[in-house]
């Protein structure tokens, strides 16, 4: 699924916890009783399992990234030479570039149709909600291997996409070398895929926001005269300000993560017209033994998402500060 | 985030980490895989119950006859049980050293030759050296040296096409063009003679509404075999094997006008509408099917499809594709089909060979002609009906063999030659490189890969 | 807010069915193509209903995709990392959220980080250490890297979990006696179940979606959603078939998220969705 839980939850627990620890002090809760070093054997499995196999190779990735390593001889000294491909090689140039334009069917357009919605959908009680969460949620529950293989068949020749445009009288639109093959419209058909994922979270995330809203807050615009459009500005993005932060870092570092997708709709094709980061750093480790390039390729994107992290949120924070 | 008195200590305890690794160079010396002795006696050894397991990528007529060769095998030798994983093509280039590298590798597995596949396993020790193997069962005198040389390679995996012998089969392939007799008679044409002739052809057939060449790209391999076959009329014959082997290192290159001619013709034909139309996004196997049914008047692929078209056929004819001069000797690409290797992990290396060299037998290679693996015996001539399909590739096979015309394929060239000729030639045919970008773009592979071998 | 004209009820309901529908019209028309009959000449088409129903077709989905392997796998890793993951969170949450000890910021902010860093980034030198471990190819790789993965989120989990319990409740807990693994057991559990039972589905959905490192780490011993691509990689043309194959690997996560609706949308939602 692009996106995936723990990153969802990430996203949350960073904002969350952040929020935690700093009211008020550095520690808002005084818990009882005096230091426990019995502390330390609680945490130690978890940490022992975690420093093992995240922040150890981490330390590793960063080892590796500076040889030139083709997985099996010993490696040559490369320096920086594999982070300035990030500026020179234009395979990696080009996928960021797509990751880019990826972020705006991932994440820009589900949240923006999805507060769309949300504010035209929570004028009034909707009954069966339930059912209709349950079906929304559909897309980003099932393994999303296998949601990529049901959208090769809507992107198929025959499929649902073609044959529908063809009834409508629309079957030019379709791509003499279909849509996953061609071209100019794979990176955007990935995308879709991502969109229909995301829309279905989106709309529930700021529906369940919306309701939160107290009425009061509409009510006192109304008196002052404003119409739907001032309400929605006035009250209700204010008032979905936490989740749309939380959605909006999730979906970015999501989308920068994409690889699931692109193995099985495009394998990075036609050409290299649907390759990401994730998908070269695969790519680089078994099939063109670029080992050290690999390294540096997965550190870089680690760099860039606490980028985009601490920027979405300075801006979020930005903004609620400004209100 | 955190104070900054945390943030700091954690950047701290990072860099001190990361100084403390940096010392490391990743990768250690590989050990190389030894030969193991020559056994005392061939065939299986009589040592309780034996398991081989067995890498292939084979599929339809082909993939049952290994299953039938697989059970006679076993009843030839009753310790020994099979197990056959079949994967398809792709999978298999990408997935093998992965594969061999865990607790339950393979025993036998069919290696890919060149840079990309055997080459990277010789250098990571997988594979068994089957030098001696080769000896005790013969295997050297049964075919020609090119068949041999393509798959040797020096123990430490620098060296392309000499040193031990890795891999084994007996069975050749070549690509040429098939074609449509039906459609052929009907538009009033015969089997072209020189390459102006064959490009006449496809116009005529365009012009009749037919389609000239029955092509798909979705799985991009096929992309090489147009390319390579239309290259191999163009650029001489040793050039492009010296330069697929790497002999003379960085002293070739790929950016030569022979290469730029061969792609603007590429480019030139899928801009006429010689292939079929929407050929990008087309699946291989359907676009088999497809010619067999009778549309396109050619197809430029190789042996593989008899089986497809059933080696009685005798509505389809092959021939390779003629050169630019008549009299001059046919080129083609092919060679070496796709050979058996034992992984250097195997427990039972003899029990390995002996299977490798029961399915490299007269008797499998009788079984398999039908489906148009031909077989590359010395003095062996197959028995074919004329006027068939088959009886046509086998051939075409021999004549080009004969003339030594036999270019090795081209993805062997570079660990990521594939990668870059599949991608390159993809879009040189849909006009989003140019003929100079394309011959660049690889040429930029090819000097990466030659510079950078010690 | 009640401005419920019944143009506006009729309009919405219109709209979340038009949503409803596009969300599950992909995964319906996968499963009518699923049903058609396979091999060459078969061509689904998008919108009709296949001439007959073609149920076989998953059996040798089945079969052709070794999904009986590839099942096995994905349920063995599950149940050995989901209980590692939940037990090994509860006991660290509750240490979090009830003890203080010193460099409980950082090592807690340690973890916190775990949950930014991608996968991508350590993916490479995993490689090569699972390796030397001698694990390559096996569950147990698959089963201890995506435990160290999920305790990250799961000790921030129990830890709020654990905060919102009364102190009350560790009030009573310490004057009868017990002593702190007492208290997680008798009195702090039972408190959080519901964030267990959450923590418990959302890993098991995790493990059983996990495709990347199934891919890079095991080959035979593969999970069903590795299991899928492959088999959908090699059957391409048949598109019956790799339809079933891949609706056989979406119904154990489907009837577990609607068995366990609340648990998942509570676990996706809460931390987002706050007063």
């Amino acid at each position: 699924m692009e996106i995936r839980p723990e990153v969802v939850r990430g996203a949350v627990a960073s904002v969350d916890a952040r929020r935690r620890w700093t009211r008020g002090g550095r520690k808002q809760e005084r818990l009882p009783g005096e230091a426990r070093r019995i502390a330390y054997l609680y945490i130690a499995p978890a940490f022992i399992l975690y420093a093992a196999f995240n922040l150890v190779p981490l330390v590793q990735g960063v080892n590796i990234s500076f040889y030139n390593w083709d997985g099996i001889t010993p490696g040559t000294w490369a320096g920086l030479s594999n982070y300035t491909d990030f500026f020179t090689d234009p395979l990696i140039r080009q996928g960021y570039v797509h990751v880019l334009q990826l972020m705006l069917f991932y994440a820009f357009l589900p949240i923006v149709l999805g507060l769309f919605l949300a504010a035209l959908l929570s004028r009034i009680r909707i009954r069966g909600l339930t059912a209709f969460r349950l079906v929304l949620f559909l897309p980003l529950v099932i393994t999303d291997v296998a949601t990529a293989v049901a959208w090769t068949w809507v992107y198929d020749v025959n499929g649902p996409l073609s044959t529908f445009l063809r009834a409508v009288g629309l079957g030019s639109l379709v791509p003499a070398q279909g849509w996953l093959g061609s071209f100019n419209t794979a990176l955007p058909a990935v995308g879709v895929f991502g969109l229909w994922g995301a829309f279905g979270f989106c709309l529930i995330l700021f529906l369940a926001g919306v309701m939160k809203i107290p009425a009061s807050l509409y009510e006192a615009a109304r008196v002052d005269g404003a119409n739907a459009i001032h309400e929605f500005f006035a009250v209700t993005l204010p008032g979905l300000r936490y989740e749309l932060q939380v959605v909006l870092v999730l979906s970015l570092i999501d989308t920068l993560g994409t690889f699931d997708e692109i193995y099985v709709m495009t394998s990075g094709g036609p050409g290299t017209a649907t390759s990401v980061p994730a998908y070269l750093v695969w790519r680089r480790m078994f099939q063109t033994s670029q080992v050290g390039s690999a390294a540096a390729l997965g550190i870089t994107l680690m760099l860039i998402i606490f980028a985009v992290t601490y920027a979405a949120n300075k801006l979020m924070d930005r903004w609620g500060d400004d209100e | 985030m955190a104070s900054s008195s945390v943030r700091i200590k954690i950047a701290l305890a990072i860099l001190v980490a990361s100084v403390v690794a940096v010392g490391c160079t990743p990768g250690g010396s590989v050990s190389q895989a030894t030969a193991p002795p020559a056994p005392a006696v061939t065939g299986v050894p009589d040592t309780g119950p034996i398991t081989l397991t067995v890498w292939d990528q084979e599929s339809g007529q082909v993939s049952k006859v290994w299953d039938q060769l697989n059970a006679e095998f076993e009843q030839k030798y009753p310790n020994v049980t099979i197990k056959r994983v079949n994967r398809d093509f792709g999978e298999l280039k990408t997935l093998l050293a992965l594969a061999m590298s865990g607790p339950h590798g393979p025993d036998v597995v069919e290696a890919n030759q060149g840079w990309p596949d055997m080459g990277h396993l010789v250098k990571a020790g997988l594979l068994l050296p089957l030098d001696n193997y080769a000896q005790a069962y013969g295997w050297t005198s049964r075919v020609s040296p090119n068949v041999l040389r393509v798959s040797s390679w020096s123990p430490d995996g620098k060296e392309f096409g000499t040193g031990s012998l890795y891999g084994y089969t007996t069975m050749g392939e070549i690509v040429g063009v098939y074609y449509n007799k039906q459609i052929l008679s009907e538009l009033g044409l015969t089997v072209p003679t020189t390459f102006g002739e064959f490009e006449q052809d496809l116009e005529a057939a365009k012009q009749a509404g037919q389609i000239p060449i029955q092509f798909a790209n979705n799985d991009a391999f096929p992309g090489i075999h147009e390319f390579a076959t239309i290259q191999d009329q163009i650029a001489p014959t040793s050039y492009l094997t010296d330069l697929i082997f790497g002999t003379q290192r960085d002293q070739l290159s790929f950016d030569t006008p022979e290469n730029t001619q061969a792609a603007t013709t590429l480019q030139d034909w899928a801009n006429k509408g010689y292939f079929t139309p929407g050929f990008g996004g087309a699946g291989y196997d359907d676009s088999v099917s497809n010619f067999a049914n009778g549309e396109g008047l050619f197809m430029i692929t190789g042996n593989w499809i008899v089986a497809n078209l059933g080696a009685d056929n005798t509505n389809f004819g092959f021939f390779p594709l003629p050169p630019a001069d008549p009299g001059d000797p046919p080129v083609a690409t092919g060679g070496a089909g796709f050979p058996l290797a034992i992984a250097a992990g195997s427990e039972q290396p003899d029990a390995a060979a002996a299977y490798i060299d029961w399915m490299t037998s007269d008797h499998a290679s009788d079984l398999l002609l039908p489906t148009g693996e031909i077989p590359l015996h010395n003095g062996k001539t197959p028995t074919v009906q004329p006027g068939t399909v088959l009886a046509d590739v086998v051939d075409a096979a021999r004549t080009v063999s004969d003339a030594n015309g036999v270019v090795p394929y081209e993805d062997w060239a570079t660990p990521t030659f594939y990668d870059t000729l599949t991608s390159s030639i993809q879009e040189l045919m849909v006009n989003r490189l140019t003929p100079d970008q394309f011959v660049q773009n690889v040429e930029a592979d090819y000097k990466d890969f030659q510079t950078s071998r010690p | 807010m009640n401005t419920s004209s019944r143009t506006t009820v009729v309009v919405n309901y219109a709209l979340l069915t038009i949503c409803a529908l596009v969300a599950i019209y992909p995964l319906v028309g996968v499963f009518l193509a699923s049903l058609y009959p396979t091999g060459p000449g078969s061509q689904p088409s998008g919108f009709s209903l296949p001439p007959t129903f073609a149920w076989h077709n998953y059996v040798t989905a089945w079969e052709q995709g070794k999904f009986a392997s590839s099942f096995q796998t994905s349920f063995f890793v599950a149940a050995l990392m989901v209980p590692a993951s939940v037990v090994l969170s509860v006991v660290a949450g509750y240490a979090f959220a009830t003890m203080r000890f010193r460099g409980s910021q950082i090592i807690f902010w340690l973890f916190i980080l775990g949950l930014i860093i991608p996968t991508e980034a350590t993916i490479v030198p995993l490689y090569y250490d699972v390796k030397a471990m001698g694990l390559l190819d096996t569950s147990w790789a698959l089963i201890i890297l995506e435990t160290s993965g999920e305790v990250a989120f799961g000790i921030f989990w129990m830890r709020a979990a654990f905060i919102a319990a009364p102190k009350s409740l560790l009030e009573a807990a310490r004057i009868d006696g017990a002593n702190s693994w007492q208290t997680l057991w008798r009195v702090m559990v039972p408190f959080a179940r519901p964030a267990i039972l959450t923590l418990t589905v959302l890993c098991f959905a995790d493990s059983w979606n996990e495709f990347f490192l199934a891919l890079v780490f095991t080959i035979n011993k593969t999970t069903a959603p590795a299991g899928l691509a492959s088999f959908s990689g090699r059957y391409t043309q048949d598109i019956a078939l790799v339809s079933a194959g891949a609706v056989i690997v979406a119904i154990p996560i489907l009837i577990v998220f609607i068995f366990f609706q609340r648990e998942f949308l509570r676990g996706m939602l809460t931390g987002a969705v706050k007063g």
